[in-house]
Protein backbone atom coordinates (compact mmCIF):
# COMPACT_ATOMS: atom_id res chain seq x y z
CA UNK A 1 0.00 0.00 0.00
CA UNK A 2 1.23 3.38 -1.19
CA UNK A 3 2.22 5.97 1.02
CA UNK A 4 -0.28 8.39 -0.48
CA UNK A 5 -3.29 6.03 0.43
CA UNK A 6 -2.50 5.60 3.87
CA UNK A 7 -2.18 9.00 4.27
CA UNK A 8 -5.79 9.65 2.98
CA UNK A 9 -6.94 6.97 4.92
CA UNK A 10 -5.70 8.54 8.39
CA UNK A 11 -7.17 11.62 7.46
CA UNK A 12 -10.30 10.35 6.20
CA UNK A 13 -9.99 8.62 9.73
CA UNK A 14 -8.96 11.98 11.61
CA UNK A 15 -12.08 13.96 9.80
CA UNK A 16 -14.53 11.17 11.39
CA UNK A 17 -12.70 11.29 14.59
CA UNK A 18 -12.81 15.00 14.81
CA UNK A 19 -16.30 15.11 14.00
CA UNK A 20 -17.16 12.25 16.74
CA UNK A 21 -18.33 10.34 13.78
CA UNK A 22 -18.38 6.90 14.93
CA UNK A 23 -19.52 4.81 11.86
CA UNK A 24 -17.59 6.93 9.56
CA UNK A 25 -14.87 6.29 11.33
CA UNK A 26 -15.38 2.26 11.46
CA UNK A 27 -16.11 2.79 7.70
CA UNK A 28 -12.91 3.71 7.12
CA UNK A 29 -11.38 1.07 8.87
CA UNK A 30 -13.47 -1.30 7.34
CA UNK A 31 -12.77 0.20 3.61
CA UNK A 32 -8.52 0.36 4.99
CA UNK A 33 -9.18 -3.56 5.70
CA UNK A 34 -10.65 -4.14 2.70
CA UNK A 35 -8.68 -2.04 0.64
CA UNK A 36 -5.80 -4.24 1.42
CA UNK A 37 -4.02 -3.07 4.98
CA UNK A 38 -3.04 -5.63 6.86
CA UNK A 39 -4.52 -5.74 10.54
CA UNK A 40 -1.65 -4.42 12.54
CA UNK A 41 -1.26 -1.51 9.55
CA UNK A 42 -4.89 -0.45 10.37
CA UNK A 43 -4.05 -0.55 14.37
CA UNK A 44 -0.46 1.03 14.21
CA UNK A 45 -0.57 3.61 11.12
CA UNK A 46 -4.55 4.51 11.47
CA UNK A 47 -5.95 3.96 15.10
CA UNK A 48 -2.86 4.73 17.22
CA UNK A 49 -1.80 7.80 14.84
CA UNK A 50 -5.86 8.78 15.50
CA UNK A 51 -5.57 8.58 19.04
CA UNK A 52 -2.09 10.49 19.37
CA UNK A 53 -2.87 13.18 16.89
CA UNK A 54 -5.29 14.28 19.74
CA UNK A 55 -1.99 15.23 22.18
CA UNK A 56 -1.56 18.66 22.01
CA UNK A 57 -4.57 19.45 19.35
CA UNK A 58 -5.91 17.30 16.82
CA UNK A 59 -6.20 20.69 14.45
CA UNK A 60 -3.90 23.09 15.67
CA UNK A 61 -5.23 25.72 18.10
CA UNK A 62 -8.54 23.40 18.50
CA UNK A 63 -9.05 22.15 21.81
CA UNK A 64 -9.18 18.37 21.70
CA UNK A 65 -12.76 17.62 23.56
CA UNK A 66 -13.84 14.80 26.15
CA UNK A 67 -16.25 13.61 23.40
CA UNK A 68 -13.35 13.19 20.68
CA UNK A 69 -11.50 11.23 23.77
CA UNK A 70 -13.99 9.27 24.21
CA UNK A 71 -14.97 8.01 20.72
CA UNK A 72 -10.99 7.57 19.90
CA UNK A 73 -10.86 5.20 22.64
CA UNK A 74 -14.19 3.49 22.05
CA UNK A 75 -13.18 2.90 18.75
CA UNK A 76 -9.70 1.76 19.49
CA UNK A 77 -10.77 -0.89 21.76
CA UNK A 78 -13.24 -2.05 19.69
CA UNK A 79 -11.25 -2.36 16.48
CA UNK A 80 -7.92 -3.81 18.53
CA UNK A 81 -9.82 -6.17 20.21
CA UNK A 82 -11.16 -7.43 17.05
CA UNK A 83 -7.58 -7.21 14.85
CA UNK A 84 -5.30 -8.44 17.48
CA UNK A 85 -6.09 -11.88 17.36
CA UNK A 86 -5.55 -11.52 13.37
CA UNK A 87 -2.03 -10.14 13.99
CA UNK A 88 0.12 -12.42 11.68
CA UNK A 89 2.47 -12.54 14.94
CA UNK A 90 1.39 -12.42 18.60
CA UNK A 91 2.07 -8.62 19.54
CA UNK A 92 4.73 -7.70 22.71
CA UNK A 93 2.78 -6.65 25.69
CA UNK A 94 3.92 -3.64 26.50
CA UNK A 95 3.25 -3.81 30.04
CA UNK A 96 0.31 -4.63 32.76
CA UNK A 97 -2.07 -1.78 34.35
CA UNK A 98 -4.67 -2.36 37.03
CA UNK A 99 -6.83 0.33 37.24
CA UNK A 100 -10.39 1.14 38.96
CA UNK A 101 -11.31 4.53 40.35
CA UNK A 102 -10.81 5.52 44.20
CA UNK A 103 -12.97 4.52 46.55
CA UNK A 104 -16.01 6.71 47.15
CA UNK A 105 -15.83 7.17 43.56
CA UNK A 106 -18.50 5.91 41.37
CA UNK A 107 -17.60 7.46 37.87
CA UNK A 108 -16.12 5.65 36.03
CA UNK A 109 -16.09 7.21 32.43
CA UNK A 110 -12.27 8.17 32.52
CA UNK A 111 -10.92 5.38 32.87
CA UNK A 112 -12.76 3.65 30.44
CA UNK A 113 -11.44 5.86 28.30
CA UNK A 114 -7.69 5.28 29.37
CA UNK A 115 -8.07 1.51 29.42
CA UNK A 116 -9.07 1.87 25.09
CA UNK A 117 -6.07 3.95 24.41
CA UNK A 118 -3.80 1.47 26.73
CA UNK A 119 -5.21 -1.49 24.85
CA UNK A 120 -4.60 0.14 21.27
CA UNK A 121 -0.80 0.57 22.20
CA UNK A 122 -0.61 -3.18 23.38
CA UNK A 123 -0.65 -2.87 26.92
CA UNK A 124 -2.35 -5.56 29.09
CA UNK A 125 -5.09 -4.27 30.91
CA UNK A 126 -6.99 -5.29 34.22
CA UNK A 127 -9.86 -3.46 35.19
CA UNK A 128 -10.51 -3.05 38.50
CA UNK A 129 -14.18 -1.45 38.12
CA UNK A 130 -15.22 1.67 40.50
CA UNK A 131 -15.33 2.57 43.93
CA UNK A 132 -12.01 0.33 44.82
CA UNK A 133 -10.49 -0.08 48.15
CA UNK A 134 -6.64 0.85 48.29
CA UNK A 135 -5.98 -2.63 49.46
CA UNK A 136 -7.34 -4.07 46.41
CA UNK A 137 -5.28 -1.95 44.17
CA UNK A 138 -2.42 -3.68 45.77
CA UNK A 139 -3.56 -7.21 46.06
CA UNK A 140 -4.59 -7.80 42.15
CA UNK A 141 -1.37 -5.70 40.97
CA UNK A 142 0.60 -8.33 42.46
CA UNK A 143 -1.85 -10.91 41.72
CA UNK A 144 -1.52 -10.32 37.88
CA UNK A 145 2.01 -9.50 38.09
CA UNK A 146 1.53 -5.75 37.04
CA UNK A 147 4.19 -3.27 37.33
CA UNK A 148 1.44 -0.03 37.12
CA UNK A 149 -1.33 1.23 39.29
CA UNK A 150 -4.11 3.65 37.58
CA UNK A 151 -6.35 5.36 39.63
CA UNK A 152 -8.99 7.63 38.28
CA UNK A 153 -10.40 10.27 40.65
CA UNK A 154 -13.33 12.51 39.91
CA UNK A 155 -13.47 14.84 43.01
CA UNK A 156 -11.19 16.38 44.91
CA UNK A 157 -12.36 13.84 47.86
CA UNK A 158 -11.95 10.43 46.13
CA UNK A 159 -8.61 11.80 45.02
CA UNK A 160 -6.96 13.41 48.11
CA UNK A 161 -9.25 11.20 50.56
CA UNK A 162 -7.61 8.94 52.92
CA UNK A 163 -8.59 5.65 51.21
CA UNK A 164 -7.50 6.98 48.16
CA UNK A 165 -4.04 6.91 46.26
CA UNK A 166 -2.10 8.42 49.50
CA UNK A 167 -3.39 4.86 50.94
CA UNK A 168 -2.25 3.20 48.22
CA UNK A 169 1.40 4.23 48.82
CA UNK A 170 0.98 3.35 52.01
CA UNK A 171 0.49 0.18 51.08
CA UNK A 172 3.29 -0.25 48.92
CA UNK A 173 5.83 1.74 51.24
CA UNK A 174 4.53 -1.00 53.42
CA UNK A 175 4.98 -3.92 51.86
CA UNK A 176 8.12 -3.07 50.23
CA UNK A 177 6.61 -2.71 46.80
CA UNK A 178 7.61 0.89 45.72
CA UNK A 179 10.52 -0.72 43.75
CA UNK A 180 7.99 -3.14 41.98
CA UNK A 181 5.09 -0.70 41.37
CA UNK A 182 4.70 2.83 40.20
CA UNK A 183 1.05 4.78 40.92
CA UNK A 184 -0.04 6.92 38.33
CA UNK A 185 -3.37 9.14 38.41
CA UNK A 186 -5.77 10.75 36.84
CA UNK A 187 -9.25 12.40 36.65
CA UNK A 188 -10.99 15.75 36.66
CA UNK A 189 -9.33 17.45 39.63
CA UNK A 190 -5.99 16.54 38.75
CA UNK A 191 -6.70 18.61 35.03
CA UNK A 192 -6.95 21.92 37.87
CA UNK A 193 -4.08 21.15 39.24
CA UNK A 194 -0.99 19.82 37.98
CA UNK A 195 0.79 19.25 41.54
CA UNK A 196 -1.90 17.46 42.78
CA UNK A 197 -0.40 14.04 41.73
CA UNK A 198 2.38 14.23 44.14
CA UNK A 199 0.44 15.44 47.13
CA UNK A 200 -1.80 12.21 46.95
CA UNK A 201 1.66 9.82 46.33
CA UNK A 202 1.52 9.14 42.76
CA UNK A 203 4.73 8.77 40.63
CA UNK A 204 2.75 10.35 37.10
CA UNK A 205 -0.41 11.86 35.92
CA UNK A 206 -2.15 12.04 32.97
CA UNK A 207 -3.93 14.97 31.72
CA UNK A 208 -6.22 13.49 28.72
CA UNK A 209 -6.25 9.50 28.03
CA UNK A 210 -4.43 10.04 24.78
CA UNK A 211 -0.95 10.58 26.90
CA UNK A 212 -1.35 7.87 29.06
CA UNK A 213 0.56 5.22 27.01
CA UNK A 214 3.72 7.21 26.72
CA UNK A 215 3.63 7.73 30.18
CA UNK A 216 2.68 4.44 31.30
CA UNK A 217 5.51 3.02 29.34
CA UNK A 218 8.07 4.94 31.20
CA UNK A 219 6.48 3.52 34.68
CA UNK A 220 6.97 -0.10 33.31
CA UNK A 221 10.86 0.82 32.13
CA UNK A 222 11.43 1.98 35.48
CA UNK A 223 10.41 -0.62 37.02
CA UNK A 224 11.42 -3.18 34.47
CA UNK A 225 15.49 -1.47 34.95
CA UNK B 1 -20.90 50.91 51.86
CA UNK B 2 -23.09 48.83 49.08
CA UNK B 3 -24.77 45.33 50.02
CA UNK B 4 -24.33 42.53 48.13
CA UNK B 5 -27.46 43.08 46.26
CA UNK B 6 -27.07 46.47 45.77
CA UNK B 7 -23.64 46.15 43.89
CA UNK B 8 -25.47 43.16 41.43
CA UNK B 9 -27.80 45.82 41.00
CA UNK B 10 -25.50 48.36 39.87
CA UNK B 11 -23.78 46.02 37.31
CA UNK B 12 -27.28 44.66 36.25
CA UNK B 13 -27.91 47.98 35.24
CA UNK B 14 -25.01 49.13 33.55
CA UNK B 15 -23.23 51.10 36.63
CA UNK B 16 -20.02 50.42 38.75
CA UNK B 17 -20.55 49.66 42.56
CA UNK B 18 -17.66 50.31 44.70
CA UNK B 19 -16.21 47.14 44.46
CA UNK B 20 -16.40 43.80 42.11
CA UNK B 21 -19.02 41.96 43.51
CA UNK B 22 -17.82 37.78 45.16
CA UNK B 23 -19.29 34.69 44.56
CA UNK B 24 -18.12 32.03 46.94
CA UNK B 25 -19.45 28.74 46.27
CA UNK B 26 -19.21 27.34 49.63
CA UNK B 27 -21.80 23.98 49.93
CA UNK B 28 -20.93 21.50 51.69
CA UNK B 29 -18.91 23.00 54.34
CA UNK B 30 -21.67 24.52 55.79
CA UNK B 31 -22.26 20.80 57.48
CA UNK B 32 -18.60 21.37 59.09
CA UNK B 33 -20.52 25.17 60.50
CA UNK B 34 -23.57 22.95 62.31
CA UNK B 35 -21.53 20.24 63.15
CA UNK B 36 -23.55 18.16 61.13
CA UNK B 37 -22.96 15.45 58.99
CA UNK B 38 -23.22 15.63 55.47
CA UNK B 39 -26.34 13.54 55.30
CA UNK B 40 -27.75 14.94 58.50
CA UNK B 41 -26.99 18.29 56.72
CA UNK B 42 -29.11 18.09 53.78
CA UNK B 43 -31.82 16.48 55.27
CA UNK B 44 -33.04 19.53 56.30
CA UNK B 45 -33.55 22.77 54.06
CA UNK B 46 -33.23 25.15 57.72
CA UNK B 47 -30.02 23.78 58.15
CA UNK B 48 -28.43 24.08 54.50
CA UNK B 49 -29.90 28.14 55.09
CA UNK B 50 -28.62 28.62 58.16
CA UNK B 51 -25.14 26.75 57.02
CA UNK B 52 -25.16 29.26 53.97
CA UNK B 53 -26.18 32.50 55.87
CA UNK B 54 -23.40 31.26 58.73
CA UNK B 55 -20.82 31.25 55.87
CA UNK B 56 -21.77 34.69 54.09
CA UNK B 57 -21.46 36.29 57.34
CA UNK B 58 -17.91 34.48 58.63
CA UNK B 59 -16.46 35.42 55.48
CA UNK B 60 -18.12 38.51 54.33
CA UNK B 61 -18.63 37.75 50.27
CA UNK B 62 -21.43 39.02 48.75
CA UNK B 63 -23.97 35.87 47.74
CA UNK B 64 -26.12 33.01 49.28
CA UNK B 65 -26.24 29.90 47.38
CA UNK B 66 -29.48 27.79 47.41
CA UNK B 67 -27.95 24.39 46.30
CA UNK B 68 -27.70 21.36 47.71
CA UNK B 69 -26.22 19.01 45.56
CA UNK B 70 -26.87 18.42 41.81
CA UNK B 71 -27.66 14.58 42.22
CA UNK B 72 -30.72 16.04 43.97
CA UNK B 73 -32.00 17.19 40.46
CA UNK B 74 -31.97 13.23 40.01
CA UNK B 75 -33.49 12.38 42.49
CA UNK B 76 -36.48 14.07 41.74
CA UNK B 77 -36.10 12.15 38.59
CA UNK B 78 -36.15 9.11 40.08
CA UNK B 79 -32.51 8.25 40.94
CA UNK B 80 -33.27 6.10 44.18
CA UNK B 81 -29.58 6.10 45.59
CA UNK B 82 -27.41 8.51 46.83
CA UNK B 83 -23.57 7.90 47.49
CA UNK B 84 -22.79 10.41 50.88
CA UNK B 85 -19.44 11.12 51.83
CA UNK B 86 -17.52 12.65 55.12
CA UNK B 87 -15.82 15.24 53.04
CA UNK B 88 -17.11 15.62 49.44
CA UNK B 89 -20.61 16.24 47.93
CA UNK B 90 -23.34 13.99 47.70
CA UNK B 91 -23.24 11.78 44.46
CA UNK B 92 -25.60 9.85 42.13
CA UNK B 93 -25.61 6.43 42.94
CA UNK B 94 -28.57 5.12 41.00
CA UNK B 95 -29.06 5.32 37.50
CA UNK B 96 -32.42 6.12 37.00
CA UNK B 97 -32.48 5.16 32.79
CA UNK B 98 -30.50 1.72 31.86
CA UNK B 99 -32.50 1.02 28.68
CA UNK B 100 -34.40 3.20 25.86
CA UNK B 101 -37.72 2.27 27.73
CA UNK B 102 -36.68 4.29 30.69
CA UNK B 103 -36.76 7.26 28.62
CA UNK B 104 -40.14 6.77 27.91
CA UNK B 105 -40.78 6.57 31.75
CA UNK B 106 -39.41 9.47 32.67
CA UNK B 107 -42.09 11.72 34.71
CA UNK B 108 -41.42 15.24 35.28
CA UNK B 109 -43.81 15.64 38.46
CA UNK B 110 -46.23 18.86 37.73
CA UNK B 111 -45.39 20.31 40.99
CA UNK B 112 -41.62 19.66 41.93
CA UNK B 113 -42.64 20.73 45.42
CA UNK B 114 -44.30 17.45 45.91
CA UNK B 115 -41.08 15.63 46.01
CA UNK B 116 -39.36 15.90 49.86
CA UNK B 117 -36.06 16.44 49.07
CA UNK B 118 -36.98 19.41 46.25
CA UNK B 119 -39.36 20.69 49.23
CA UNK B 120 -36.12 21.05 51.49
CA UNK B 121 -34.28 22.70 48.85
CA UNK B 122 -36.99 25.15 48.48
CA UNK B 123 -37.50 25.92 52.02
CA UNK B 124 -34.08 26.35 52.18
CA UNK B 125 -34.03 29.19 49.39
CA UNK B 126 -37.21 30.73 50.72
CA UNK B 127 -35.23 30.84 54.47
CA UNK B 128 -32.72 32.31 52.79
CA UNK B 129 -34.74 34.81 50.71
CA UNK B 130 -36.14 36.35 54.09
CA UNK B 131 -33.09 36.17 56.09
CA UNK B 132 -30.97 38.32 53.28
CA UNK B 133 -33.69 40.91 53.87
CA UNK B 134 -33.01 42.02 50.58
CA UNK B 135 -28.92 42.77 51.17
CA UNK B 136 -27.47 39.74 49.14
CA UNK B 137 -29.03 38.11 45.87
CA UNK B 138 -30.00 34.53 46.36
CA UNK B 139 -28.42 31.87 43.43
CA UNK B 140 -30.95 29.09 42.62
CA UNK B 141 -28.74 26.55 40.62
CA UNK B 142 -30.60 24.32 38.02
CA UNK B 143 -28.88 21.96 35.49
CA UNK B 144 -29.63 22.18 32.05
CA UNK B 145 -31.17 19.56 30.14
CA UNK B 146 -28.40 19.00 28.22
CA UNK B 147 -26.02 18.28 31.33
CA UNK B 148 -29.12 16.54 32.86
CA UNK B 149 -28.52 13.27 31.32
CA UNK B 150 -25.00 12.55 32.48
CA UNK B 151 -26.54 12.27 36.05
CA UNK B 152 -29.57 10.06 34.69
CA UNK B 153 -28.00 7.35 32.75
CA UNK B 154 -24.09 8.44 33.07
CA UNK B 155 -21.91 10.49 31.04
CA UNK B 156 -20.67 7.59 28.60
CA UNK B 157 -23.80 6.38 27.78
CA UNK B 158 -25.28 9.57 26.60
CA UNK B 159 -22.22 10.73 24.87
CA UNK B 160 -23.00 7.56 22.71
CA UNK B 161 -26.64 8.69 22.36
CA UNK B 162 -26.27 12.61 21.27
CA UNK B 163 -23.16 11.92 19.48
CA UNK B 164 -24.33 8.58 17.07
CA UNK B 165 -27.14 7.23 18.93
CA UNK B 166 -31.05 7.49 17.81
CA UNK B 167 -32.00 11.30 17.55
CA UNK B 168 -35.23 10.54 17.89
CA UNK B 169 -34.91 9.08 21.25
CA UNK B 170 -32.53 11.63 22.13
CA UNK B 171 -34.84 14.28 21.44
CA UNK B 172 -37.72 12.83 23.62
CA UNK B 173 -34.86 12.71 26.75
CA UNK B 174 -34.12 16.48 25.98
CA UNK B 175 -37.40 17.43 25.79
CA UNK B 176 -38.64 15.59 29.29
CA UNK B 177 -35.17 17.09 30.75
CA UNK B 178 -36.16 20.49 29.64
CA UNK B 179 -39.30 20.31 30.90
CA UNK B 180 -37.47 19.74 33.91
CA UNK B 181 -35.53 22.54 33.71
CA UNK B 182 -38.23 25.26 32.64
CA UNK B 183 -40.51 24.00 35.63
CA UNK B 184 -37.47 23.78 38.45
CA UNK B 185 -36.27 27.02 37.17
CA UNK B 186 -40.06 28.19 37.85
CA UNK B 187 -40.12 26.35 40.87
CA UNK B 188 -36.73 28.45 42.35
CA UNK B 189 -37.96 31.85 40.95
CA UNK B 190 -41.04 31.47 43.19
CA UNK B 191 -39.50 29.88 46.51
CA UNK B 192 -37.43 33.19 46.47
CA UNK B 193 -34.42 33.04 44.38
CA UNK B 194 -33.21 36.55 42.73
CA UNK B 195 -30.65 35.13 40.04
CA UNK B 196 -30.88 31.63 38.30
CA UNK B 197 -27.33 29.78 37.50
CA UNK B 198 -27.70 27.69 34.52
CA UNK B 199 -25.36 24.84 34.49
CA UNK B 200 -24.23 23.32 31.84
CA UNK B 201 -21.04 21.36 31.31
CA UNK B 202 -22.06 18.85 28.53
CA UNK B 203 -22.22 22.00 26.13
CA UNK B 204 -18.78 23.59 27.02
CA UNK B 205 -16.03 23.45 24.47
CA UNK B 206 -13.88 20.99 27.10
CA UNK B 207 -16.52 18.48 25.95
CA UNK B 208 -18.06 18.98 22.20
CA UNK B 209 -16.74 20.89 19.43
CA UNK B 210 -18.24 24.11 18.61
CA UNK B 211 -20.23 22.19 15.66
CA UNK B 212 -21.81 20.17 17.79
CA UNK B 213 -22.81 22.56 20.63
CA UNK B 214 -24.44 24.96 17.44
CA UNK B 215 -26.48 21.62 16.56
CA UNK B 216 -27.44 19.59 19.66
CA UNK B 217 -27.00 21.88 22.87
CA UNK B 218 -27.47 25.65 22.03
CA UNK B 219 -31.32 24.85 20.60
CA UNK B 220 -32.21 23.04 24.01
CA UNK B 221 -30.74 26.21 26.10
CA UNK B 222 -32.84 28.49 23.97
CA UNK B 223 -35.89 25.21 24.68
CA UNK B 224 -34.68 25.47 28.45
CA UNK B 225 -35.55 29.49 28.71
CA UNK B 226 -38.43 30.41 26.50
CA UNK B 227 -40.78 30.02 29.23
CA UNK B 228 -38.55 31.96 32.04
CA UNK B 229 -36.71 34.45 30.24
CA UNK B 230 -33.01 35.35 30.16
CA UNK B 231 -33.45 37.85 32.28
CA UNK B 232 -31.70 37.17 35.54
CA UNK B 233 -30.16 34.29 34.29
CA UNK B 234 -26.44 33.37 34.47
CA UNK B 235 -24.79 30.65 32.33
CA UNK B 236 -22.68 28.63 34.23
CA UNK B 237 -19.28 26.46 33.03
CA UNK B 238 -19.98 23.56 35.66
CA UNK B 239 -15.99 23.11 35.06
CA UNK B 240 -15.90 23.18 31.88
CA UNK B 241 -14.71 26.13 28.99
CA UNK B 242 -17.04 28.31 27.67
CA UNK B 243 -15.58 31.16 26.00
CA UNK B 244 -15.67 28.92 22.40
CA UNK B 245 -19.63 29.01 22.84
CA UNK B 246 -20.08 32.82 24.45
CA UNK B 247 -21.32 34.65 21.45
CA UNK B 248 -23.64 31.93 20.02
CA UNK B 249 -25.37 31.79 23.70
CA UNK B 250 -25.16 35.63 23.58
CA UNK B 251 -26.65 36.01 20.35
CA UNK B 252 -29.28 33.14 19.79
CA UNK B 253 -30.42 32.43 23.81
CA UNK B 254 -30.12 36.09 25.12
CA UNK B 255 -28.65 35.43 28.09
CA UNK B 256 -26.80 38.58 30.20
CA UNK B 257 -24.65 37.21 32.06
CA UNK B 258 -21.68 34.60 31.67
CA UNK B 259 -19.71 32.76 34.76
CA UNK B 260 -16.06 31.83 33.37
CA UNK B 261 -14.28 29.25 33.41
CA UNK B 262 -10.87 29.63 35.52
CA UNK B 263 -8.78 28.62 31.85
CA UNK B 264 -10.97 30.96 29.81
CA UNK B 265 -9.61 34.23 29.32
CA UNK B 266 -11.54 37.54 30.50
CA UNK B 267 -10.47 39.80 27.88
CA UNK B 268 -10.99 37.38 25.13
CA UNK B 269 -14.46 36.86 26.77
CA UNK B 270 -15.29 40.42 26.75
CA UNK B 271 -14.24 41.20 23.25
CA UNK B 272 -15.93 37.78 22.52
CA UNK B 273 -19.68 38.94 24.14
CA UNK B 274 -19.32 42.81 23.68
CA UNK B 275 -19.95 45.06 25.84
CA UNK B 276 -23.36 44.55 27.38
CA UNK B 277 -23.19 41.05 29.48
CA UNK B 278 -21.70 40.46 33.12
CA UNK B 279 -18.81 38.51 33.18
CA UNK B 280 -17.91 36.66 36.11
CA UNK B 281 -14.18 35.07 36.49
CA UNK B 282 -13.52 32.38 38.53
CA UNK B 283 -10.58 31.52 40.70
CA UNK B 284 -9.19 28.19 40.22
CA UNK B 285 -10.32 27.04 43.22
CA UNK B 286 -9.18 23.49 43.62
CA UNK B 287 -5.72 25.77 44.05
CA UNK B 288 -6.95 26.99 46.79
CA UNK B 289 -5.93 23.89 48.63
CA UNK B 290 -2.34 24.46 48.76
CA UNK B 291 -1.65 28.06 47.73
CA UNK B 292 -0.34 30.34 50.75
CA UNK B 293 -2.20 33.36 51.23
CA UNK B 294 0.06 35.62 49.06
CA UNK B 295 -0.25 32.90 46.12
CA UNK B 296 -3.84 33.56 46.41
CA UNK B 297 -3.34 37.33 46.83
CA UNK B 298 -1.43 37.42 43.29
CA UNK B 299 -3.67 35.45 41.39
CA UNK B 300 -6.96 37.17 42.63
CA UNK B 301 -5.05 40.81 41.87
CA UNK B 302 -4.56 39.39 38.47
CA UNK B 303 -8.23 38.26 37.88
CA UNK B 304 -9.26 41.27 39.10
CA UNK B 305 -6.87 43.16 37.05
CA UNK B 306 -8.33 41.85 33.89
CA UNK B 307 -11.99 42.00 35.26
CA UNK B 308 -11.78 45.24 36.12
CA UNK B 309 -10.09 46.27 32.66
CA UNK B 310 -13.45 44.09 30.91
CA UNK B 311 -16.12 45.91 32.84
CA UNK B 312 -19.14 44.45 34.52
CA UNK B 313 -17.34 41.93 36.33
CA UNK B 314 -18.08 39.60 39.26
CA UNK B 315 -15.40 37.42 40.89
CA UNK B 316 -16.29 33.65 41.28
CA UNK B 317 -15.30 30.43 42.43
CA UNK B 318 -16.09 27.03 41.25
CA UNK B 319 -17.77 24.48 43.21
CA UNK B 320 -15.04 24.74 46.67
CA UNK B 321 -13.64 21.40 47.65
CA UNK B 322 -14.00 20.36 51.49
CA UNK B 323 -10.46 20.50 51.38
CA UNK B 324 -9.86 24.56 51.22
CA UNK B 325 -8.38 25.56 54.39
CA UNK B 326 -10.59 28.17 56.34
CA UNK B 327 -7.58 30.55 56.11
CA UNK B 328 -7.14 30.33 52.35
CA UNK B 329 -11.16 30.40 51.77
CA UNK B 330 -10.80 34.12 53.97
CA UNK B 331 -7.52 35.29 52.15
CA UNK B 332 -9.27 34.94 49.19
CA UNK B 333 -12.23 37.33 50.35
CA UNK B 334 -9.92 39.83 51.75
CA UNK B 335 -7.65 39.90 48.74
CA UNK B 336 -11.24 39.85 46.73
CA UNK B 337 -12.38 42.80 48.61
CA UNK B 338 -8.39 44.26 48.28
CA UNK B 339 -8.39 43.92 44.79
CA UNK B 340 -11.56 44.41 44.08
CA UNK B 341 -12.27 48.38 44.44
CA UNK B 342 -12.60 50.29 41.42
CA UNK B 343 -10.56 53.14 40.63
CA UNK B 344 -12.89 55.78 41.46
CA UNK B 345 -13.80 54.59 44.65
CA UNK B 346 -10.57 54.34 45.65
CA UNK B 347 -10.11 58.03 44.72
CA UNK B 348 -13.45 59.03 46.60
CA UNK B 349 -11.61 57.51 49.25
C1 LIG C 1 -19.62 17.18 33.15
C2 LIG C 1 -19.44 17.52 34.60
C3 LIG C 1 -20.55 17.40 35.42
C4 LIG C 1 -21.90 16.93 34.91
C5 LIG C 1 -21.94 15.42 34.76
C6 LIG C 1 -21.10 14.73 35.83
C7 LIG C 1 -21.28 13.26 36.05
N1 LIG C 1 -20.33 12.47 35.71
O1 LIG C 1 -22.24 12.82 36.55
C8 LIG C 1 -22.86 17.42 36.03
C9 LIG C 1 -23.41 18.79 35.73
C10 LIG C 1 -24.03 16.54 36.30
C11 LIG C 1 -21.86 17.52 37.18
C12 LIG C 1 -22.22 17.43 38.49
C13 LIG C 1 -21.33 17.41 39.53
N2 LIG C 1 -20.03 17.78 39.47
CO1 LIG C 1 -19.13 18.02 37.90
N3 LIG C 1 -18.01 18.27 36.33
C14 LIG C 1 -18.20 17.98 35.10
C15 LIG C 1 -16.91 18.23 34.28
C16 LIG C 1 -17.09 19.44 33.38
C17 LIG C 1 -16.47 17.01 33.48
C18 LIG C 1 -16.52 15.70 34.25
C19 LIG C 1 -16.61 14.51 33.35
O2 LIG C 1 -17.63 13.85 33.25
N4 LIG C 1 -15.56 14.24 32.62
C20 LIG C 1 -15.48 13.14 31.68
C21 LIG C 1 -14.30 12.30 31.95
C22 LIG C 1 -14.12 11.31 30.86
O3 LIG C 1 -13.17 13.13 32.00
P1 LIG C 1 -12.04 12.92 33.07
O4 LIG C 1 -12.56 12.18 34.22
O5 LIG C 1 -11.33 14.20 33.30
O6 LIG C 1 -11.06 11.92 32.29
C23 LIG C 1 -10.10 12.32 31.35
C24 LIG C 1 -8.74 12.64 31.97
O7 LIG C 1 -8.85 13.23 33.23
C25 LIG C 1 -8.00 11.34 31.97
N5 LIG C 1 -8.17 10.40 33.09
C26 LIG C 1 -9.28 10.03 33.73
N6 LIG C 1 -9.07 9.08 34.61
C27 LIG C 1 -7.77 8.77 34.55
C28 LIG C 1 -7.01 7.83 35.25
C29 LIG C 1 -5.67 7.73 34.99
C30 LIG C 1 -4.87 6.72 35.73
C31 LIG C 1 -5.06 8.60 34.05
C32 LIG C 1 -3.60 8.53 33.84
C33 LIG C 1 -5.82 9.53 33.34
C34 LIG C 1 -7.16 9.62 33.59
O8 LIG C 1 -8.49 10.70 30.80
C35 LIG C 1 -9.85 11.08 30.50
C36 LIG C 1 -9.99 11.33 29.01
O9 LIG C 1 -9.05 12.23 28.53
C37 LIG C 1 -15.85 18.49 35.41
C38 LIG C 1 -14.81 19.54 35.14
C39 LIG C 1 -13.78 19.14 34.12
N7 LIG C 1 -13.36 20.09 33.32
O10 LIG C 1 -13.37 18.00 34.05
C40 LIG C 1 -16.73 18.86 36.62
C41 LIG C 1 -16.27 18.43 37.99
C42 LIG C 1 -15.74 17.02 37.91
N8 LIG C 1 -17.50 18.40 38.78
C43 LIG C 1 -17.30 18.70 40.02
C44 LIG C 1 -18.30 18.57 41.02
C45 LIG C 1 -17.94 19.04 42.42
C46 LIG C 1 -19.57 18.05 40.73
C47 LIG C 1 -20.67 17.74 41.76
C48 LIG C 1 -20.19 16.89 42.89
C49 LIG C 1 -21.27 19.08 42.24
C50 LIG C 1 -22.14 18.96 43.44
N9 LIG C 1 -21.74 19.58 44.52
O11 LIG C 1 -23.14 18.31 43.41
C51 LIG C 1 -21.74 17.04 40.89
C52 LIG C 1 -21.80 15.51 41.04
C53 LIG C 1 -22.88 14.91 40.18
C54 LIG C 1 -23.08 13.48 40.39
N10 LIG C 1 -22.59 12.62 39.52
O12 LIG C 1 -23.73 13.09 41.33
C55 LIG C 1 -15.89 19.18 40.26
C56 LIG C 1 -15.03 18.21 41.08
C57 LIG C 1 -13.96 18.94 41.86
C58 LIG C 1 -14.40 19.17 43.27
N11 LIG C 1 -14.77 20.41 43.60
O13 LIG C 1 -14.39 18.24 44.04
C59 LIG C 1 -15.35 19.41 38.79
C60 LIG C 1 -13.87 19.13 38.57
C61 LIG C 1 -15.66 20.90 38.44
C62 LIG C 1 -14.93 21.87 39.32
N12 LIG C 1 -13.71 22.27 39.00
O14 LIG C 1 -15.45 22.32 40.32
N13 LIG C 1 -20.59 17.65 36.75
Amino acid sequence: MSEGIDKQILDSYLTALFDTDKAGALRVVQEALDGGLTPEQVVFEVIIPGMERMIGGMISDNLVTLSQHFLASQIAEEVTDRLIPLFATVPEVQGHVVIGTSHGDFHGLGKKIVIGCLKARMFQVTDLGINVAPEKFVDQALEVGAEVIGISSMMVHTATGERGPKRVRQLLREQGLEDRLRIIVGGAPYRFHENLFREVGADAWGDTAAEVPGIVARLVREVRS
Amino acid sequence: MMTGMERFGALMSGGTPDRVPIVCNLLDQGARELGLSILEYYSRGEHVAEGQLRMREKYGYDTLTGMFYSALEAEVMGCRNIIYADDGPPNVGHLVINAPRDIKRLHVPDDLNEHPRFRELTTCIGLLKKEAQGRFPVLGVVTASFSLPAMLMGVGPWMELFLNGDPALRDELLETCSLFCSRQIAALREAGADLIVYVDPLASATFIQLKKFRELALPWIIRDLEAHGPAGVIFFNGGGRINPILADIREHAGIGAYYLNPYDDITEARALLGSNSLIAGTINDIRLIDWSPDEIEREVEKIMLAGKRAGGFIFGTLLMPCGIPEENIRALVAAAIRHGHHAESVVCR
